[in-house]
């Protein structure tokens, strides 16, 4: 341990630890800097975060001094005070100040350091200012600004030690130094839009969500990716019933600071058009919208308990929904119809970073519910003229033609969330929640159970998943399913087994790791 | 004690061949490397150098022998580099060591790679001097073929490999970690520190990096010994220095003096004075990133470290420009302030944004379309720069503009339109207030 003094408070912190993170500790908010990313390496060119310590002739930056015992440091001292205000202003002078038609105001670097250390009037003069290019696409997904850039480096440093992929450095230099894409490259490694968010200023901007909307109208919402098994923690930003964009939340045990762009675009699906927002009934052969306690007669008078050849499900279905689906289906069709999904469906190409090449979120917790997948001829095998099958989620009709077709051939129910293939050949379609609709548990490749959150309403009469399956057990007179999510979780961890004390309502932020991913089906088991 | 008994760097200037190796040896060249490898241990070869008080005439001045003393000892790899980028602006010393004894400069390299225990040294030469890299490589095939170079020298077992590596030209690869960096094939631009180059340079291995002065005078005092070295100079700047010359006096050009001589004595006698007509005003003593002296001033300094510290000036590489009275003070720091604008690496923020600003400014003085408020303005730039960099190019700019406008404010106040000519400024904070009340 060292023990340093910064600002006349004595703290005592590991060896090794920057200074600039000590500040963080002693201040409770960090330095003024630009450059400085803690899983970035050390630039040290923006500046900002100059110290005073005593016994050094010169300020010194923070970012790139380990503490050392005894160090005095002073980090408000009128000499710091006035060298910070001076630099950011030099950060500014050639700024163009278009914050009335930039999409980083509001959560701009330069803004809010101006209104803690700026606050002066501007002695700079129009016509001194150096002009470079704007709105230059630099990759699928990625905008750039040069005139708002103040070269920190963080996204050529991002592409050179995150993704490996250097597309990115600063040519020409002085104040003619600007950040570009090497030639013949462009900005399309899988992670670009982590430059945007790493970009202090306005200079980088996403492409899908530019213009949309201004930040500080959006609300934003913690929830978990759902676009495969790694499970990156993100930030649901929405506004008026729609998810404007994805951004990553810091999860040291998962996704650090970083997600894929993959990942981001998720949330477009939420506002697709062919959502499932009313349930549908089949009349003379054509689906039709209809109240939901139409919806429910109809399939009273078409399903009865024991008479369901296949109860199918997805590992895209949180934890509490599939715990329900199970106990449904074992009632409907008995164990040996219940399945998990479809074999080898929801893969991809994985990469070493965060992409899974397993693009379910919650393929973990089929084995610990003992859902097993099988091949879609398997499945296929259970249905035919006559046969009743409920499917939950997903399109499997659309994976497999053989499946297709034997779906057509019998009759059944289908509870999710778009008109697919599946959708369309159902006798009843129910509409339900998409991810960002709902509150629910997902278990990532690591066995870590993260948890979804409800951020926008869902569309139509579509209802939360849980209740629609909770209320179709309750209407088979089954044990009383829970009433509330709380008491579902409770179930959810009895199931799991989990150690006493694990509160599903109340996970840690960084999860919780309830088994190893790979573990064999226990809990529930068959 | 005559002019010509000072001539330790220069003695074979100006010959046309003192850059052969036999003329050289003919002269004693490559005894003290002889003397370094078989009778010294490297860290011997240091404390001499240290005894000696050598200090760097890139322009810090920082002791040599205590630089190399810096390399841990528990180093494996170690490189040696001589930076000859020299780019300093009135500075062009190097390049005459380099034409006219480039084996002083291989000999000392050799010597100073033994005492720091490199196996491969680079001759970083400015990109500009085409001509002299081929001077300098003709002179270490000589020192090969001698057995100078190569493995086992002359008989020792020490061996030393030598590269010469000319630059693309850029004013901030003279900066050490600016050098390193465009060896390894990096953009030149300076690398923060810590850590410092000693303990990792070079591919991340201890490096040492020394201007070409420096490295010629290794030669002398380990062939002539500390003491002799001594003898010239002063306690605190021991030994002789060159000082390259430019401005209308009657013999400009390349010269060398014991440290701690009377710049009235060198102006007068090794300079000839003024030429025919002109007036002494100004004089920049140490390369254009060091305030500039008035007349009166310099007039009353020696030439040594510590008087021109006492000064408010510095040393620094020796590049003297003598200012004649005729000279427009604002055309000359706007040609410096461009020099530095052009040169900024553009990595730290004050840097890249403060020398164009500076240079902005200056140019819209000179074209008659400054204020006088743009005076102060130009001073609280200056604020914002110095000491808040990773290298010095920023207080290299902000030095030379501070001075000048202290010193000659008039000149510049001469420029800048009266205030009641000039419109009323942008206040729209105040006047938003005003509105709002």
């Amino acid at each position: 341990m060292v023990r340093l003094t910064i600002d006349e408070q004595v703290i005592e912190v590991a060896d090794g630890t920057r200074l600039f993170d000590a500040c963080t500790q002693v201040r409770g908010e960090a330095l003024p800097h630009f450059c400085y990313h803690p899983d970035l390496s050390i630039a040290g060119v923006c500046r900002l975060c100059q110290v005073e310590i005593e016994g050094a002739p010169k300020l010194t930056i923070a970012c790139n001094t380990v503490v050392k015992d005894g160090m005095v440091v002073r980090t408000g001292s009128p000499r710091v005070q006035a060298a910070v205000t001076s630099i950011l202003e030099m950060h500014l002078i050639n700024h163009p100040v278009d914050c009335p038609i930039c999409d980083q105001a509001g959560e701009c670097g330069l803004q809010d350091q101006y209104m803690v250390y700026g606050l002066y009037e501007s002695d700079v003069a129009k016509r001194d200012k150096v002009h470079k290019r704007k709105a230059e696409p630099i990759g699928p997904y990625v905008i750039l600004d040069q005139e708002r850039c103040v070269l920190c480096s963080r996204c050529v440093r991002f592409c050179a030690e995150i993704t490996k992929t250097g597309e990115l450095g600063i040519l020409q230099r002085g104040d003619r130094a600007e950040i570009a894409v090497a030639p013949g490259r462009v900005l399309d490694n899988a992670y670009s839009l982590n430059t945007v968010d790493i970009c202090p200023v306005g200079a980088l901007t996403s492409r899908d969500f530019r213009f949309q909307k201004r930040v500080w109208l959006l609300r934003s919402t913690p929830s978990v990716c759902p676009g495969c098994a790694t499970g990156c923690n993100v930030r649901v930003d929405h506004e008026g019933g729609r998810v404007w964009r994805l951004r990553p939340r810091r999860n040291d045990e998962v996704n650090g600071p970083w997600m894929c762009d993959h990942g981001r675009m998720e949330y477009k699906h939420l506002h697709a058009a062919d959502r499932l927002t009313q349930p549908l009934v089949r009349r003379e052969g054509v689906l039709q919208p209809v109240e939901w306690r139409e919806a429910w007669a109809e399939l009273e008078r078409l399903v009865r308990p024991g008479g369901v050849a296949l109860a199918l499900a997805g590992p895209h279905q949180t934890i509490e929904e599939l715990l329900l689906f199970r106990r449904l289906g074992e009632l409907l069709g008995g164990p040996e119809a219940v399945y998990g999904g479809v074999v080898g469906t929801d893969r991809g190409e994985g990469d070493a970073l965060l992409i899974d090449g397993d693009r379910a979120p919650n393929r973990a917790a089929l084995g610990w519910l003992g859902l097993r997948e099988a091949p879609a001829d398997e499945l296929a095998a259970r249905l035919g003229p006559g046969r009743m099958a409920v499917v939950y989620g997903g399109d499997p009709a659309a994976l497999s033609p053989r499946l297709a077709s034997a779906l057509a051939g019998g009759e059944f129910i289908y509870l999710g969330t778009r008109r697919g293939a599946t959708a369309e050949a159902a006798a009843v379609a129910l509409p339900l929640s998409m991810w960002a609709e709902k509150d629910g548990l997902l278990a990532n490749r690591q066995g870590r159970l993260q948890a979804l959150r409800a951020a926008i309403a869902r569309p139509g009469t579509a209802r939360e998943d849980w209740r629609v399956l909770a209320e179709w057990l309750g209407r088979l007179g089954a044990p009383p399913p829970p009433t509330t999510l709380a008491a579902l979780r409770r179930e959810v961890a009895a199931a799991l087994e989990l150690p006493p004390g694990i509160d599903l309502n109340a996970l840690p932020a960084t999860g919780f790791v309830a088994r190893s991913g790979a573990d064999a089906p226990a809990a529930g088991g068959r | 004690m005559t002019r010509d008994d000072c001539r330790i760097l220069s003695a074979r200037f100006g010959r046309s061949d003192g850059h052969r190796l036999a003329v050289y040896e003919a002269e004693g060249g490559y005894t003290a490397l002889r003397r370094a490898l078989k009778e010294m241990t490297p860290l011997a070869v240091r404390e001499e150098v240290k005894t000696a008080g050598l200090r760097g005439r890139g322009g810090a001045g920082f002791p040599t022998g205590v630089k190399w003393g810096f390399v841990p000892a528990e180093a494996q790899t170690v490189y040696f580099m001589v930076n000859a980028d020299e780019s300093e602006p009135g500075t062009f010393k190097d390049r005459w060591i380099m034409d006219y004894d480039p084996h002083a400069m291989i000999e000392g390299s050799i010597i100073a790679s033994y005492a720091v225990r490199a196996g491969l040294c680079f001759i970083y030469i400015r990109g500009e001097f085409g001509w002299l890299v081929d001077r300098v490589q003709t002179a270490v095939d000589e020192a090969y073929r001698a057995g100078y170079l190569g493995r086992n020298i002359l008989g020792s077992g020490f061996d030393l490999e030598m590269i010469v590596h000319k630059g693309a030209g850029a004013y901030i690869c003279g900066e050490e970690t600016g050098l390193i960096n465009s060896i390894e094939g990096r953009k030149g631009q300076p690398s923060i520190k810590p850590p410092f180059p000693a303990v990792q340079g070079f591919l991340k291995q201890p490096t040492i990096v020394n201007n070409v002065e420096t490295i010629a005078a290794v030669p002398p005092i380990l062939r002539e010994g500390a003491a002799a070295y001594r003898r010239f100079g002063t306690e605190k700047s021991p030994g002789t220095k060159l000082w390259s010359v430019s401005g209308p006096v009657r013999r400009p050009g390349v010269h060398e003096i014991p440290l701690g001589l009377p710049f009235r004595e060198f102006f007068a006698q090794d300079l000839g004075g003024m030429a025919d007509g002109e007036e002494l005003k100004a004089v920049i003593v140490g390369g254009s990133s060091v305030p500039i002296l008035t007349a009166d001033e310099i007039l009353a300094c020696n030439l040594d470290y510590e008087s021109l510290a006492a000064a408010g000036t510095m040393l620094g590489s020796g590049g003297m420009i003598v200012i004649p009275r005729r000279c427009d003070m604002v055309e000359l720091i706007q040609v410096l302030m461009h020099f530095y604008w052009d040169e900024s690496c553009g990595q730290c923020t004050p840097c890249r944004e403060g020398t164009g600003w500076l240079h902005r400014i200056v140019r819209r003085l000179r074209a008659g379309e400054g204020t006088i408020a743009d005076l102060d303005l130009l001073d609280k730039v200056c604020n914002g720069m110095m000491g808040l960099t990773i290298c010095p190019l920023s207080d290299a700019a902000v030095m030379p503009m501070r001075s000048f406008l202290t010193k000659f404010r008039n000149e510049f106040a001469a420029l800048a339109r009266r205030p009641e000519e000039s419109g009323p400024r942008s206040r729209w904070a105040r006047t938003t207030n005003e509105v709002i009340g």
